[in-house]
């Protein structure tokens, strides 16, 4: 695989009272899955934030590069911004019921979301819509649709909110926690579906999470977040170098050594490239 | 049992009632029948006369109606303002939203009372019992929607801080997009605020009525009827004088019950 950088992000963050983010720094490659881990408090909505331009919005303010493809975020107007958004960087958020407008149906989200970057056209978007929600493994008929936020569980909305996400096909998705308010046996749907979306589609992702367990299954690489500060990086097959004490503390709360779960890992993706074939065909 | 739906189909019927009452052939809430005066029920008059012989069953009839669709354009007027007052003040930037927050809590500290009472002494007498009505109405519109804005702003707030709409943004939708998006949010913050509306300027136009602040003679009202009840001499005479007032008490009730949520 080339290596080709696609995010460079250097910055300094905080709110007018108190700074939360001291010059954090790291990369990210085209195609690379990178974990941040952090504990609560770590500063890790505010990362979001501020790399998605929004800080300003939350009444936070942010200075230093956020790099895309070599383009500098934060030295961006708003209007230009809000091209980027959804478009080159798209958002899975940390609570897929409250992140879905209850007032409106799903197809009004989709639609929305394909108005605010592409011209409206009925015909493009019924198409991609259904390629994307085979994709997610959602029912794409007028019926599920049609449905609003509250109609559909917890694991739909953010299958719906991953489909969303990837709607314009951006460079970088950023995952916000995105599998913290589901069950485990969901989690592990929400965790294999992204990895999936990598190793397929080559998409690149940002995965944020307290939860080291599912990091270990997703990501090729980690960076902790620790009291604001990025404390150290390192690949996931390599944790045994791991030095940093936050780092430690991370992996002494694993319920199991982060050999083990690495084993499971590459076991498991086994199974799945094995099982999707039966899978498939007992649907039929 | 649902409280809601039965109230509403009560107030319905009652309403239906008494535009059935005012269209009966020969009703009229201002003639005097000047051999009758506080006349108590009879086949001619099903609820007695009030003093000047004028008939009680259609001037409740009326006067039911008239404060009715008086409060509920009253209720629309100041929802909406409201409505455009506190979400502007949300959404706005601060330099617009404070200090259209504190002309809200400017508007809720003038003495009212006192205010009401030096705007009705400044119409003129001459002014036209429709008038005094709409001006009546208009003015608890004017009164009620600082409390209604506050209410709308706290809830108009939590929609710009919620987890969607920071998703929208982050999803890069446009402006118009975003303002189409919280509009149907808005609904189930307004609807509650228009319904509460709706008693609460009946019975404070039922109350400055009594006042000799309200609608103006000969147009029935609420207040003009309890007016009534202040001569002990004639609550002797017949029990019909109580009517109004009953009448008026059950449908506040219906009122309240249909604007509890659900």
């Amino acid at each position: 695989m080339i290596h080709e950088t696609l995010l460079r992000v250097s910055l300094t963050a905080g709110y007018s009272t108190r700074r939360v983010l001291h010059e954090i720094r790291f990369e990210l490659q085209r195609g690379e899955v990178l974990g941040l881990v952090g504990t609560s408090g770590a500063g890790k909505s505010t990362l979001v934030l501020s790399l998605l331009g929004l800080l300003p919005w939350r009444g936070g303010r942010v200075r230093g590069e956020v790099e895309l493809n070599g383009r500098n975020l934060l030295a961006l107007s708003e209007r230009n911004l809000r091209r980027l958004r959804g478009r080159e960087v798209a958002l899975i958020p940390q609570s897929p019921m409250s992140a879905l407008n209850s007032a409106i149906t799903l197809e009004r989200h989709f639609d929305e979301a394909w108005k605010a970057h592409e011209t409206p056209g009925r015909g493009a978007l019924a198409s991609r819509l259904q390629q994307l929600l085979a994709e997610v493994q959602l029912p794409c008929n007028a019926e599920f649709l049609r449905r609003r936020p509250s109609q559909i569980s917890v694991g739909q909305a953010q299958r719906v909110l991953i489909a969303l996400a990837l709607l314009h096909q951006p460079a970088l998705i950023i995952a916000d926690e995105p599998t913290s308010a589901l069950d485990p046996v969901t989690q592990t749907q929400i965790v294999n579906l992204l990895r999936r979306l990598n190793r397929r589609h080559g998409v690149t992702l940002l995965y944020i999470s307290h939860d080291l367990v599912s990091v270990l299954q997703l990501c090729d690489r980690l960076a902790v977040l620790s009291e604001g500060a990025i404390v150290e990086s390192l690949p996931v097959d390599e944790l045994s170098e791991a030095r940093h004490e936050a780092t430690l503390a991370l992996l002494g709360a694993l319920p199991v050594p982060a050999e083990t779960l690495l084993a499971f890992r590459d076991r498991s993706t086994r199974d799945a490239i094995d099982l999707s074939g039966a899978a498939n065909y007992q649907r039929q | 049992m649902k409280l809601r739906p039965s109230a509403a189909w009560l107030l319905a019927v009652t309403i239906l009632a008494a535009a059935i009452v005012l269209a009966r052939p020969g009703a009229s809430y201002s003639h005097q029948d000047r051999a009758e005066p506080l006349a108590a029920a009879s086949t001619l008059h099903p609820a007695g006369t009030d003093a000047l012989g004028r008939d009680r069953l259609t001037r409740v009839a009326a006067a039911l109606l008239l404060s009715l669709v008086g409060a509920t354009a009253a209720a629309a007027v100041t929802t909406l303002a409201a409505a455009g007052v506190g979400t502007l003040a949300a959404f706005a930037p601060a330099s617009i939203g404070w200090p259209a927050m504190l002309l809200c809590d400017v508007f809720l500290a003038l003495p009212w009372m006192f205010l009401l009472l030096m705007v009705r002494s400044a119409l003129p007498l001459t002014t036209s019992p429709a008038n005094s009505a709409a001006i009546t109405f208009l003015v608890l519109a004017a009164l009620g929607w600082p409390a209604c804005a506050r209410a709308v702003y706290r809830g108009a707030l939590s929609l710009k801080r919620s987890a969607w709409m920071l998703h929208a943004h982050a999803a890069g939708l446009r402006g118009r997009q975003i303002v189409r998006y919280v509009l149907p949010n808005l609904i189930p913050l307004l609807l509650p605020q228009f319904l509460i509306c709706v008693p609460t300027f009946v019975i404070a136009e039922a109350n400055l009525g009594a006042l000799g602040l309200g609608i103006g003679e000969p147009l029935p009202s609420w207040g003009g009827m309890l007016l009534e009840l202040d001569n002990s001499a004639m609550l002797l005479q017949t029990r019909w004088v109580y009517f109004p007032v009953a009448l008026l008490i059950a449908v506040l009730l219906l009122l309240e019950a249909v604007a509890v949520e659900a």
